[in-house]
């Protein structure tokens, strides 16, 4: 290797390392700072490993036992929103599995119809579905409330599922459309002359082939709804139906909580869709790049 | 193959009109939430635009036609809205795509580790825009923020910047912010385009003695154009309605350094409780995207058609 | 009735789809009352559910109280939900106009007249007439901050001043021994203390935009020169050019950017931040709430005891006194005479008597040096030795006397106040001359008058 390979190698090593501290820097510190007291994180500059290192506010986020003294005490930083976080958690992800499975089954039977079959009114149908996401969602935020109140569905989690999925569905259908169109028709051709119906075809032959692309619009759902705010902001009010983004929002912003609990609420806040992110990398890349290249 | 594709034209034509109602019926779900959720909210508010509600006096809403668009359009504070938000579209559109260029063209290396680094730049836009705001918050706090700290060490500056104070540097800030949060997906976007490149276009040119900075300008550069527009309209129209980082970092502020369009929108109906002049810059600013893309679609057609 | 108009919103011009207006009719002909329809529990013959709102502050003194209440009133039981200071008019106007409405929460002076003007409040007078007696004790601007349209709102949570108080030690370091008068001696001041390295940036307010006490701290500074905000016909007078709401503008934007002695981050810190950089000797002088000079001189720290409170500097000395309440919601009315019974039962548990003694007032007053409505309680010696353990009672019981609201209360004053911090932000950060900035709070609040036809 020539030396100015090896330097080339070295600038690049150096370029991946900046990287990596830009991507993780924010992690590690709010990782850092949920371990910390209220009054290291007070000084200039903070301690970057947390010394003493507690797991007090953890402790208060799912058991409610109040931290002792931790220095500057004389005002409560507690909140028993931090409490609620759990409870958010569970309305996030179980929103989030239902927004995931609606799209499964609604974008996947959507689809296969859009590329499969002919039928009048097909592009209008098409482009209708697609042409809803032009909207910014503070247009429709208001109208959309006031539906929701009127139909009792507010502060539900149903009332969620449903406007996520309403939100979800174009793009998902979208992907599986452009996925099914490009798969050759011939296999599914034959088990229909076969006997089969369409919707058998569907489920044995196209689905397990097309099954990264029904990966990647499970990731993508999943990840909308559960990183979704402002809907969720202004349907959802009780713990029951409060999602996680809603509960760190309101933790952030609590001036009665202090900085390392809301580390907390992040951290916890997190764990998931960083987790279904690095499980499903390799679906969403793929995901976004069928959609580019058709 | 030929009987088969008479066979199945045979088959479309003698159940084309069951096959209608049927297809009809198996995309009605997701018509039908389009339509609960996408058009009969966008007609409510049309209908809102043009009467005067005021959350806290629901009793009256008589009808004014379309005052609520001259007083919104009227007023200094619109029209600071408006210059925030070309501002920082300004300033974040072409940091993300530059920095989203950079960064795929560094994953594309083949070296060992590189695999890694390819998953771990998907994380920041992996989590909840509210998530990503409040981490920059700590990490920008006037008094207490880490980053200042980190830069209070490294001797880069004598004193903690106060970042979400000063108007200008919160703009800054709400940029950083989000610019951390979006330039993964424009990464990925690229690097796949990047990818799809063949690899044979280079290794001629680099037979004809071509150095790296004539590959990206003569081969990868325009074969990306299409990335690139997608990633333009994309981050634009990203840009243009980010609200989520603006509610936990700076909530508009301070005063109205960071107000905008977005944000004026919700404050006009949920902090000033208007909601008629709520629905009117809702309006105007669909308009204002549907705009948007429009122009970048004839600025910058595409070279390559959709296939 | 107002809720049930409320739902009659948007989609009214379109023919409405069918509207819970037609379902609460229903409801409320079976003697149900909304509640049914949520799935909530209705009162029955289980113990009756109170839902009680409040914000996120000493949560857990409030959850003490909660179950002393109980225990005193085993058929009651109450559930208890806090929200950010920050958000709290937002999240409560959202469950007034969504129908999950609590039966009683906190409210302020702030939002009185909006919430009562909405119909989400409703008066002592018609709903708990035994809780009128307490009026007699309250100090007079907790009954302004209280009373709409002649009737009482609420009982007292805490009634309190904003001061002005400084580390005192720090001062005579400094030179000087006496507290300042003016706001050019707090100046001076300031200025001697950051060049002999005293403390780097000697003043701390708090003004965060999102913050309700921003206006308040604004208001009493504008007072303490002697300044009006509104007439008595509700017209703006804070605008005259020259006048003390530009000044106190102008201050706060040089202290900040010229003389470099308040906290460049100003703008974006709240309450709390400003109770620990004292405890740590990052400030010195500062205008919050009086409760907030109890918490700097009983935490343990190096400058433990050594804060001393001061007339407000200024002319005329004035400030602005404030009161947060308890207060009953329509919804609690609606729910039916039990309901109502037991919100009526908290209310005066909480702002009233128990065996003769304003038991939860004094409990604040001790534990959390929270200022009282009732002036009794200066006659109790566990309190006057509490406050005189932190704070000054004859120089607190002075300022009171120079103590007035806020003014221009109204229907949209809410409204206004999330305008008026932001243009606050515009002069102090310097984006905007204080002129312009008191122009566009005047503009706004004409705007506003016109819409509530004021």
């Amino acid at each position: 290797m020539t030396a100015r390979r090896m330097l080339g190698r070295v600038v690049l090593y150096a370029l991946a390392v900046a990287l990596l501290i830009y991507i993780l820097g924010p992690f590690l510190w709010l990782l850092s700072a949920s371990f910390q007291t209220d009054i290291a994180l007070f000084q200039q500059p903070p301690e970057w490993f947390p010394d003493p290192f507690l797991t007090d506010n953890y402790r208060y986020v799912f058991t409610g036992k109040v931290p002792g003294e931790q220095g500057i005490g004389a005002v409560a930083a507690f909140t028993q929103e931090a409490q609620r976080i759990p409870r958010s958690l569970a309305n996030s992800l179980i929103v989030a599995l239902a927004v995931l499975a609606v799209n499964l089954l609604l974008a996947t039977v959507a689809a296969y119809t859009f590329a499969r079959e002919r039928f009048r009114g097909r592009e209008v149908a098409f482009f209708f579905i697609l042409g809803s996401r032009l909207l910014p969602p503070v247009a429709v935020a208001i109208p959309i409330y006031q539906i929701l109140r009127q139909t009792a569905l507010l502060d539900t989690k149903l009332g969620v599922i449903l406007v996520h999925s309403s939100f979800t569905l174009p793009f998902s259908i979208w992907v599986l459309t452009l996925y099914f169109r490009g798969m050759p028709r011939e296999i599914e051709e034959a088990s229909l002359v076969d006997g089969a119906s369409r919707l058998r075809a569907l489920f044995s032959i196209a689905i397990p082939l097309a099954a990264p692309g029904l990966a990647a619009i499970a990731a993508f759902s999943f990840l909308f709804s559960y990183n979704e705010f402002l809907f969720a902001l202004l349907l959802t009010q009780s713990p029951g139906s409060k999602t996680i983004p809603v509960a760190i929002a309101a933790i952030a912003q609590n001036p009665d909580a202090s900085y390392s609990l809301i580390a907390v609420g992040v951290i916890l806040a997190i764990i998931a869709p960083l987790i279904l992110a690095s499980v499903f990398r390799g679906y969403i890349a793929r995901g976004l790049v069928t959609s580019l290249e058709r | 193959m030929r009987n088969h594709d008479r066979l199945s034209a045979i088959g479309y034509r003698l159940s084309a009109r069951r096959s209608t109602a049927y297809s009809w019926l198996l995309i009605l779900p997701p018509l039908a939430l389009t339509a609960f959720f996408s058009i009969y909210p966008f007609i409510v508010a049309v209908d809102a635009s043009t009467h005067r509600i005021l959350l806290t006096r629901p009793k009256k809403q008589p009808y004014i036609g379309l005052d609520n668009f001259r007083e919104v359009l009227r007023v200094a504070e619109f029209r600071d809205a408006a210059v925030n938000t070309a501002v920082f579209a300004a300033m974040t559109v072409p940091a993300v795509t530059l920095l989203g260029l950079g960064v795929a063209l560094l994953l594309n290396q083949r070296l060992p580790g590189f695999g890694l680094l390819r998953w771990i730049v998907l994380l920041p836009w992996a989590i909840p825009l509210v998530g990503a705001g409040t981490m920059w918050r700590l990490l920008l706090h006037g008094n207490t923020g880490a980053l200042n700290g980190l830069l209070l060490e490294l001797g880069i500056i004598d004193e903690y910047i106060t970042w979400l104070s000063r108007p200008t540097l919160a703009m800054v800030a709400v940029t950083m912010a989000h610019l951390w949060r979006e330039f993964p997906l424009a990464a990925i976007l690229f690097l796949a385009g990047r990818q799809a490149i063949a690899s044979e276009l280079y290794d001629v040119a680099r037979i004809d003695g071509a150095g790296a900075f004539a590959l990206f300008r003569d081969i990868t550069l325009p074969l990306l154009r299409p990335t690139l527009l997608i990633v333009l309209v994309y981050e634009t129209v990203v840009s243009m309605s980010v609200f989520d980082l603006l509610y936990v970092l700076t909530g508009g502020g301070p005063g109205s350094a960071t107000t905008v369009l977005a944000w004026y929108t919700y404050a006009t109906t949920f902090k000033f409780y208007n909601l008629g002049q709520g629905a009117a810059l809702s309006l105007l600013m669909a308009a204002a995207i549907l705009v948007v893309i429009v122009l970048y679609t004839y600025i910058l057609p595409a070279k390559e058609e959709r296939r | 009735m107002a809720r049930q108009d409320v739902t009659r919103f948007v989609g009214s011009g379109l023919g409405g789809a069918l509207t819970r207006r037609d379902v609460l009719r229903g409801g409320a002909a079976l003697g149900l009352g909304a509640t049914a329809f949520r799935g909530r529990r209705a009162a029955a013959q289980d113990p009756i559910q109170l839902d009680f709102m409040s914000w996120s502050y000493s949560v857990e003194t409030i959850q003490d109280n909660i179950a002393k209440f109980q225990a005193l009133n085993p058929g009651i039981t109450v559930n208890y939900t806090d929200f950010p200071w920050f958000d709290y008019p937002d999240v409560m106007a959202a469950r007034f106009l969504g129908d999950n409405a609590p039966d009683v929460a906190y409210n302020s002076d702030h939002w009185l007249t909006q919430w009562a003007d909405a119909d989400w409040v409703v008066p002592l007078d018609d709903n708990c007439p035994n809780l009128m007696a307490y009026a007699a004790d309250f100090a007079p601007y907790a009954i302004q901050g209280m009373t709409y349209d002649g009737k009482l709102y609420g009982l007292p949570y805490y009634a309190d001043l904003v001061v002005f108080f400084h580390n005192a030690a720090m001062a005579e370091q400094a030179g000087f021994s006496t507290a300042p008068q003016t706001w050019d001696e707090v100046r001076d001041q300031a200025q001697a203390m950051k060049e002999k390295g005293i403390v780097e940036y000697p003043v701390n307010i708090p003004l965060a935009k999102a913050d309700p006490w921003t206006i308040e701290f604004f208001y009493s500074m504008v007072y303490s020169e002697g300044g009006h905000f509104f007439d008595e016909s509700n017209e703006p007078v804070f605008n005259q050019a020259g006048g003390p709401a530009e000044k106190v503008l102008q201050w706060l934007h040089d202290a900040i950017n010229t003389w470099k002695i308040m906290n460049p981050a100003a703008l974006e810190v709240v309450e709390p931040d400003v109770v620990k950089s004292l405890v740590a000797g990052q400030s010195a002088s500062t205008v919050l709430a009086k409760y907030n000079l109890a918490a700097v001189n009983t935490t343990d720290g190096a400058h433990k005891g050594k804060f001393k409170l001061a007339l407000m500097p200024g002319s005329t000395h004035e400030t602005t006194g404030f009161v947060r309440f308890y207060t009953l919601t329509r919804h609690a009315v609606d729910r039916g005479a039990e309901a109502l019974d037991a919100a009526c039962k908290f209310l005066d548990y909480n702002g009233g008597k128990t065996d003769g003694v304003y038991v939860v007032q004094k409990r604040w007053a001790i534990e959390k040096g929270l200022g009282f409505a009732v002036l009794p309680l200066y006659d109790d010696p566990e309190v006057a030795a509490s406050i005189a353990s932190w704070g000054d009672v004859a120089l607190e019981r002075e300022q009171a006397t120079k103590a007035r609201i806020k003014e221009g209360l109204t229907a949209w004053w809410g409204t206004w106040d999330v305008f008026a911090r932001e243009q606050i932000h515009n002069a102090v950060s310097g984006s905007t001359a204080p002129a312009e900035a008191l122009k566009a709070m005047a503009d706004k609040w004409t705007e506003l008058r016109g819409y509530y036809g004021g």
